[in-house]
């Protein structure tokens, strides 16, 4: 018995340094309780945090069927773990045909005759009891308890070891979950430049694996830009030598495996041990579409500018052009001052043309604009069209033609938005066609017409098309135009309710800007 | 005589330095986009580069980069003339020997830059 029960001391030693998953310890500890103890069924209670409700596992010696289900909580008043929790003192119920206790009825039922329950004490706190039970009447006596009392706290000290350790592993499971599923990085690094932790994030956002931040020492930084490197060393060093209490959005770029550059926005924070700084935590964030954005905005701004600036700039040097001239006893009139007079009006007009355009587009967006429906023929207004722009067509020996079906239905939309659609588009399709064709036509579809305005034109790339109608929007910046004239046409288009789009085979191909408008509006 | 290069693709912007510069010491060449420009830069020696920096295709900041990395145009004195302002293309400052020109200029304006610039990198 005694060598018996240092070995089961041992083992349940051995059980709460190899297994912490908890069905496990029971099992192992039934099974190395049965060497000692004899019984039909075996259970740990556990109780719960308020002390009113208890938690059964069930471990019977055949596993037979049992009221008492595992993992269920059962109220503490009446039962048995009630006494041995009040009284901090083992139980012995002798014959459950004459129980005490609510639990025995229960028992009794499954037929155990007896019980012992057992408090298991955790340094001084009773968490719960281990409890046996036979077939037999009177089966459990003081030399149970005895042994018992020498092993109870070994159990306990298993039982509560585990408890705690999933308890733990739960807290962290939770945060492992935001970790992993974290967009950002989120990192901790030793000083010595060894990460401790990195989000797979990290993966996504470099293109480098995961392994490659922990085997290898300062990866992050090697990844810098080279121009940004020095930078964020010697930040990041600020706060490891606690120069810096912190480091708050330090915005710089990093080269991806696939070799694009990737910004991205770093925090940290001083990891402290015994007022100690051994390493940083913090997290980046990929910034690289905001960094794009913001490029585009300080482009679409230095366009628009030079879109503004540059006739006026130009009216101002011919005017001094013209000065100098009549300084210079009128040399070179007249051709001097066609020429100057020519610039000048250039520019006016274009000048004129931009600020149309933007009274144009801001009235169109405010939604303040109504359209003045009327039955309109497209044809009418193709020829229009054409009739104003022969001459433009002619000066870039473009051949402009037009075909409108006769079955074309008169539709109901607003005249002159329709004739500034047509002519704009028109025009634009000759502004980018030297010595070709622009063909207009038309088709009925079911409840829409469609028109054509086919260029053999410069044509244009897939990024192009679809950026095409976007407000200020030029593939060449410097080329003559405010960028508004298309984000115009699309405008009239939405008012009544059709589409516009273009359509391009790429670069000198030639393009296809097409509109659908609604039969009826 | 001094080599002047002027790569501007603005046709009205040509005549305007035509205009200017007719009559002083200086011989002009016109290119119209920044390839003609350095073909031409790699076909003759020039004093100097005037250059317009929005243009179709490579621009003129872009052009100007390029100059700078090759050794041969490494010391070319370079202006460079724009609308927009100076402080948008005050990086390339660091890449040396260049001067910047706000349009609208006049003729004085543009001469004397073009004097300050080749005396400076003498």
């Amino acid at each position: 018995m005694f060598i018996k029960k240092r070995e089961i001391i041992l083992t349940i030693n051995k059980i709460i340094f190899s297994s912490l998953d908890i069905r496990e310890v029971y099992q192992t500890m039934g099974k190395e309780l049965l060497k000692v103890i004899d019984f039909d069924r075996m259970s740990v209670t556990l109780i719960s945090e308020n002390n009113n409700l208890y938690e059964t596992f069930v471990l019977s010696k055949d596993y037979g069927y049992t009221d008492l289900k595992e993992g269920v909580l059962y109220p503490m008043e009446g039962s048995l773990m009630k006494r041995v929790v009040q009284f901090r003192e083992p139980v012995l119920v002798d014959d459950t045909s004459k129980g005490r206790f609510l639990t025995d009825a229960v028992l009794f039922k499954e037929n155990i005759r007896s019980r012992l329950g057992f408090p298991l004490d955790y340094k001084g706190r009773i968490i719960g009891s281990v409890n046996f039970g036979s077939k037999r009447k009177d089966y459990y006596t003081r030399k149970h308890i005895d042994f018992l009392s020498q092993i109870a706290p070994q159990l306990a000290m298993a039982i509560e070891n585990t408890r705690l350790f999933n308890k733990i592993k739960e807290a962290e499971k939770k945060y492992r979950t935001v970790i992993e599923n974290s967009p950002d990085i989120i990192f901790e690094c030793m000083k010595d430049g060894n990460f401790s932790l990195m989000s797979p994030s990290v993966e996504g956002i470099t293109g480098y694996p995961l392994h490659e931040f922990y085997d290898n020492r300062g990866y992050g930084l090697a990844l810098c830009h080279p121009e940004d490197q020095e930078r964020v060393h010697h930040e990041i060093l600020q706060v490891l030598q606690g120069v810096n209490r912190n480091l708050m959005n330090l915005e710089f770029r990093i080269i991806h495996k696939q070799g694009q550059i990737v910004w991205l926005s770093l925090e940290i924070l001083p990891i402290i041990q015994e007022n100690t700084i051994i390493g940083i935590e913090g997290f980046c964030r990929n910034i690289t579409e905001r960094k794009r954005l913001e490029e585009l905005k300080d482009i679409l701004i230095r366009d628009v500018t030079h879109e503004l600036k540059t006739p006026v700039a130009k009216i101002e040097m011919a005017l001094d052009m013209f000065q100098r001239s009549v300084l210079a006893g009128n040399k070179g009139m007249p051709e001097r001052g066609y020429q100057i007079n020519k610039i000048l009006r250039n520019n006016i007009r274009r000048l004129k043309n931009i600020i149309k355009n933007i009274l144009d587009i801001s009235k169109l967006e405010s939604g303040t604009e109504s359209l003045k429906l009327s039955d309109i023929s497209l044809v009418e207004l193709v020829k229009t069209s054409v009739n104003e722009l022969k001459d433009t067509a002619d000066q870039k020996e473009n051949i402009l033609l037009y075909q409108i079906p006769s079955d074309i239905p008169i539709i109901k939309a607003d005249r002159d938005k329709i004739l500034h659609l047509i002519t704009h588009l028109v025009d634009n399709a000759i502004k980018f066609t030297e010595r070709g064709k622009i063909n207009i036509s038309a088709r009925k579809l079911p409840d829409t017409v469609e028109l054509t305005i086919e260029d053999t034109g410069r044509g244009l790339d897939e990024g192009v098309q679809k950026r095409v109608f976007e407000k200020f929007y030029k593939e060449i910046p410097s080329a003559y135009g405010s960028g508004i004239g298309l984000a115009i046409c699309k405008n009239i288009v939405q008012m009544h309710k059709g589409n516009i789009w273009v359509e391009s085979e790429g670069k000198g191909k030639g393009s296809r800007f097409k509109f659908i408008l609604p039969i009826k509006s | 005589m001094k080599e002047l290069l002027i790569v501007e693709d603005d046709s009205e912007m040509q005549e305007f330095y035509k205009d200017m510069l007719q009559g002083e010491q200086f011989t002009v060449t016109l290119a119209s986009n920044a390839d003609d420009g350095l073909k031409k830069i790699k076909e003759n020696t020039y004093d100097m580069v005037i250059l317009d920096i929005l243009m179709e295709g490579v621009t003129g900041d872009r052009l100007f980069a390029l100059l700078r990395k090759d050794s041969r145009y490494r010391n070319v004195p370079v202006i460079m003339a724009s609308v927009l302002e100076e402080k948008a293309y005050r990086c390339f400052q660091a890449l040396g020997n260049i001067s910047f020109l706000e349009k609208p200029f006049n003729k004085e304006r543009l001469l004397s830059e073009i004097t300050k610039r080749l005396d400076n990198s003498k």
